[in-house]
């Protein structure tokens, strides 16, 4: 892939002759090696399932967070640099919470996705006067789920600040392997336990380590309740069990 | 018994003080006076117009079949006394559109400018599109309205009158940014003393005024001003705004009844020496 | 016992300028509107005067109401030039919002939203009475109704302007069937019975306030969109 690298890598302003912009694929680069996640949409709703790397036994799997709440009805999964989400997630945070503020009424999943990749896009501004942002693009990739008046959807957003809007995406380590499942085992008709285990089982099948109620993460957000909910470890150990 | 002292008139220096009043001098009740407002140390050398100084009167104008008519006299009062008798109130925007303004002077003079500079914009931009008489009144608005949000107004009531297209236009706007159109308006004085008149024959002619009864009932309301407005003139001028573009009227001395005590002050300087 | 003198040589100190009126940057040009709402839609009023802060008319044809969307139109009474900077102002609000989420504002977001813009003027207001008329999501009419610096209420009627407080007590006796001998209690009355009542409402306003005058907008907000119909009152 990077063999036609040359001195074009070194900032985020400038094209190769090719019309590419090195440093932003070296950030897509680097979501490859992180935790896969796994967001399945239907009808119901949206499942996220992520997996956690628990590098140590004396590691305390509380400590990793990977899907996290952006409001009641919106919440992402994240791989890659995960430091460089709490800007993202914070911003996010802001926007919909401004939302509701000025117009008593939940955040659009769309809009809030365009507001986050407004701020994926700015690596490189502001590089001289006071406030220095961000000298580099995010190294993380989120996949967010939310519910709004058009239903339950799914989005995928990556450093370039490209989103697009997903079925059934994966995103990580294992997402080539995973996406691939996916694409064989979906279909428009599933039903949101019938998402919930396909993405479960896809996870599983791309970990390399034992699917426990520690090392993994599971949300859901629900079309009826118009609300995002993170499993706790029994309903977690209900769903493995059923695998 | 008792002296309501409120209603004793100011003593003036050596006259004798029969009430003991405490003495406070106060500047000549018809004359203006400059006052500076520098409520901030970063506001100093900044003068706002808070209070008119030199000022025009009423501004009238009619829509006809095809056109507006409208008309200004040519005095600029300062105070009570008739400081300037030849100034033209009314100026050509652009190409089909002319304003007629009341108020003060040297606001006005400043407006002229500002608008200068947007039919200049205008015309250097050549794409063959001309500012509309809508736009310039809208931009009057906007100007006006935001000059008055910063609490230095432009001390004029504007009447925007213009033809395009076979269209006419005829709007106002004030000191405070309120604008809106119609098809005759009066401003100062002209509101109370001339709209009754152009509402008259304006209703009494319901398929619309031709161009010499308008410029007739534009000189006939002028001259009623000119007999109860002290702050007017009957050195006037009307113009006509058509198809044909603006044309602003050389001025005219309006006749008058024998009204002739106070004519010095309205003939030019030229005029009174060569006694005519 | 008062000894009479020569009055004093006056002192520069003294001197004082001639009693100006300071600049007022506010006028209050006068007018009513009012609003009914319904089960499924919403009429609007507001007549077409706009005086000069005192006993002068302006203009005869000037209107109150303005259309935000397709189900929500904004009245508004007080000071012409402000009214017109608010309305240019949630317009261009209301199309910045559509092309960020994709979707037109719905009425109540409106109504949040107006408080705050009024709210965030709260040190130098516009000097404006607002209502929001229109149907929300569900299709059911409903108003908000506000004072200049972002107060506001969710009502089913409501006035504002110089007419206020002689529809008000009408709207409260007629629409929510208050202070009745023989109590009946509100129900649910047809657009057309509406439409008669409200025209009523502004006459009589017309009829007592010299503020309010010349012609009335009445406005129908419902499934079909918004509907305009030019009304006369008397023009003394």
């Amino acid at each position: 892939m990077f063999l036609t690298r040359s001195e074009y890598d070194r900032g985020v302003n400038t094209f190769s002759p090719e019309g590419r912009l090195f440093q932003v694929e070296y950030a897509l680069e680097a979501i490859k090696l992180g935790s896969t996640a796994i967001g399945v949409q239907c009808d119901e709703g949206v499942v996220l399932v992520v997996e956690k790397r628990l590098t140590s036994p004396l590691l305390e799997p509380s400590s990793i967070q990977k899907v996290v709440e952006i409001d009641s009805h919106l919440c992402c999964a994240l791989s890659g640099l995960t430091a460089d989400s709490r800007t993202i997630i914070d911003h996010a945070r802001i926007e919909t919470q401004n939302h509701r503020f000025n117009y008593n009424e939940p955040m659009g999943i769309e809009a809030c996705v365009q507001s986050i990749c407004d701020l994926a896009l700015r690596f490189g501004e502001n590089r001289s006067g006071g406030d220095e942002k961000m000298s580099r693009p995010f190294g993380v990739a989120l996949l967010i789920a939310g519910v709004d008046e058009k239903g339950p959807s799914l989005y995928h957003s990556d450093p370039s600040g490209t989103y697009t809007q997903y079925s059934a995406k994966a995103i990580g380590a294992g997402s080539e392997g995973a996406q691939s499942t996916l694409q064989e085992k979906y279909s428009k008709t599933l039903n949101l336990l019938e998402c919930q285990k396909l993405a479960l089982s896809t996870l599983k099948q791309v970990m390399e380590e034992a699917i426990t109620t520690t090392n993994v993460e599971v949300a859901i957000v629900s079309r009826d309740q118009k609300k995002f909910k993170i499993y706790n470890k029994e309903e977690l150990e209900a769903i493995i069990a059923q695998l | 018994m008792s002296f309501n002292q409120d209603y004793i008139s100011h003593p003036v220096f050596g006259q004798v003080d029969y009430f003991n009043k405490k003495n406070h001098q106060q500047p000549n009740q018809h004359t203006p006076y400059y006052s500076v407002h520098n409520h901030h140390q970063t506001d100093a050398g900044k003068q706002k117009t808070l209070d008119p100084i030199v000022t025009g009167s009423s501004v009238i104008a009619i829509k006809y079949n095809g056109g507006i008519v409208m008309g200004t006299d040519m005095l600029c009062s300062y105070g009570s006394l008739a400081r300037f008798n030849s100034v033209q109130r009314q100026k050509q925007v652009g190409t089909h559109t002319v304003i007629g303004v009341s108020g003060e002077l040297s606001d006005f003079q400043s407006l002229s400018n500002t608008l200068d500079d947007l039919t200049t914009d205008d015309f250097c931009i050549d794409d063959g599109s001309k500012l509309s008489s809508q736009e310039i009144w809208n931009y009057i608005a906007r100007l006006f309205y935001n000059s008055r949000n910063k609490g230095n107004p432009l001390w004029n009531t504007v009447v925007v009158a213009g033809n395009q297209n076979g269209k006419s236009f005829l709007g106002k706007v004030d000191l405070v940014g309120t604008c809106y159109q119609d098809d005759f308006i009066a401003t100062g004085y002209g509101a109370h003393i001339a709209l009754p008149l152009l509402r008259k024959e304006y209703d009494d002619n319901p398929n619309g005024l031709s161009q010499d009864q308008a410029v007739k009932l534009i000189q006939d309301c002028l001259r009623v001003l000119f007999y109860r407005d002290a702050r007017s003139s009957k050195r006037i001028q009307v113009s006509v705004v058509d198809s044909n573009g603006v044309k602003i009227s050389d001025p005219i001395e309006l006749d008058t009844y024998n009204w002739h005590s106070g004519e010095a002050a309205v003939r030019t300087f030229q005029q009174v020496a060569l006694g005519k | 016992m008062n000894v009479l003198k020569l009055t004093p040589f006056p002192t520069q100190d003294k001197e004082k300028p001639l009693n100006h009126g300071r600049f007022e940057p506010y006028v209050d040009n006068g007018g009513t509107v009012l609003s009914v709402a319904g089960k499924d839609y919403c009429v609007v009023a507001g007549d077409t005067r706009m005086s000069d802060g005192g006993y002068g008319i302006q203009t005869r044809k000037y209107t109150k109401i303005f259309q935000l969307t397709n189900k929500c139109v904004i009245a508004t009474s007080g000071m012409q030039a402000d009214t017109l900077a608010l309305q240019k102002k949630l317009k261009v609000m209301l199309d910045h919002y559509q092309k960020e989420n994709g979707k037109v504002m719905s009425t109540p977001a409106i109504a949040q939203f107006l408080s705050n813009t009024l709210y965030y003027k709260r040190f130098f207001p516009y000097y404006t009475f607002n209502l929001i008329a229109g149907i929300d999501e569900e299709g059911e009419g409903c108003i908000w109704t506000y004072d200049a610096v972002g107060s506001h209420e969710k009502v089913k009627y409501s006035s504002q302007g110089s007419g206020n407080q002689l529809v008000i007590p009408l709207l409260d006796n007629q629409v929510a069937k208050f202070n009745q001998l023989l109590p009946e209690g509100p129900k649910d009355v047809p657009l057309d019975q509406v439409v008669s009542f409200v025209k009523d409402a502004i006459t009589s306003a017309g009829e007592r306030d010299i503020y309010t005058g010349d012609y009335a907008d009445i406005v129908v907000i419902d499934k079909h969109g918004v509907r305009w119909e030019k009304f006369e009152l008397k023009l003394d």
